[in-house]
């Protein structure tokens, strides 16, 4: 599976209007979860490095840094939501 | 209705369909896998090498295959989480 692999040999105008319109759909919705698990990287990256600061020594997230990582993802979520909410805020009084 | 004539193969148009849609999830999964282990890389070389000798030694490679298993827990625990926010719809 490298990225050189050539598409199906199929024409997508074979496809009928009906098929056509649920691969489109299907198209849509792998878009969305491709979104999502983008942030989750993200997400993961930034809070590993906030939150996974002792020694490696076991596979699993320890009693500290399990709740950290939840908290971390939380917390990065509410900032959001508070940035929006504090900009909309600017927006109406000016 | 459809989907099931669909998942069939029974009309020649429809498993046309299946095809892209097999592809484009196989594409969208090798993505996935290697974002994955960038951040893996990228995230347990610097915890367990941080000063790189002339090879990677025993113990800097037990940490790495620690600190992999401690990254794709981490990953779970991160999108849990994230979908859960996500579906509340207070984002």
């Amino acid at each position: 599976m490298d990225g050189s692999s050539s598409t199906p040999d199929i024409n997508l105008n074979d496809l009928s209007p009906n098929d056509k319109k649920e691969l489109q759909q299907f198209v849509t919705n792998e878009a969305q979860k491709a979104k999502i698990q983008s942030t989750v990287h993200y997400l993961t990256d930034m809070c590993w490095k906030r939150c996974i600061t002792s020694r490696i020594s076991s596979g699993s997230m320890d009693s500290y840094e399990r709740p950290c990582m939840e908290n971390c993802v939380d917390r990065y979520i509410d900032s959001q939501v508070a940035v929006l909410k504090h900009l909309d805020k600017l927006r109406n009084s000016s | 209705m459809d989907g099931l004539t669909n998942s069939f193969g029974m009309n020649s148009a429809g498993s046309k369909k299946a095809i892209w849609m097999e592809k484009i999830k196989q594409e969208a999964a090798v993505e996935q896998a290697r974002a994955l282990i960038d951040k893996v890389s990228d995230n347990c070389f610097d915890k367990c090498v941080p000063k790189p000798g002339s090879q990677l030694s025993g113990s800097e490679t037990t940490c790495i295959n620690l600190c992999m298993e401690k990254y794709m827990d981490a990953w779970n625990v991160v999108s849990r989480k994230y979908i859960e926010r996500i579906q509340a719809r207070d984002i």
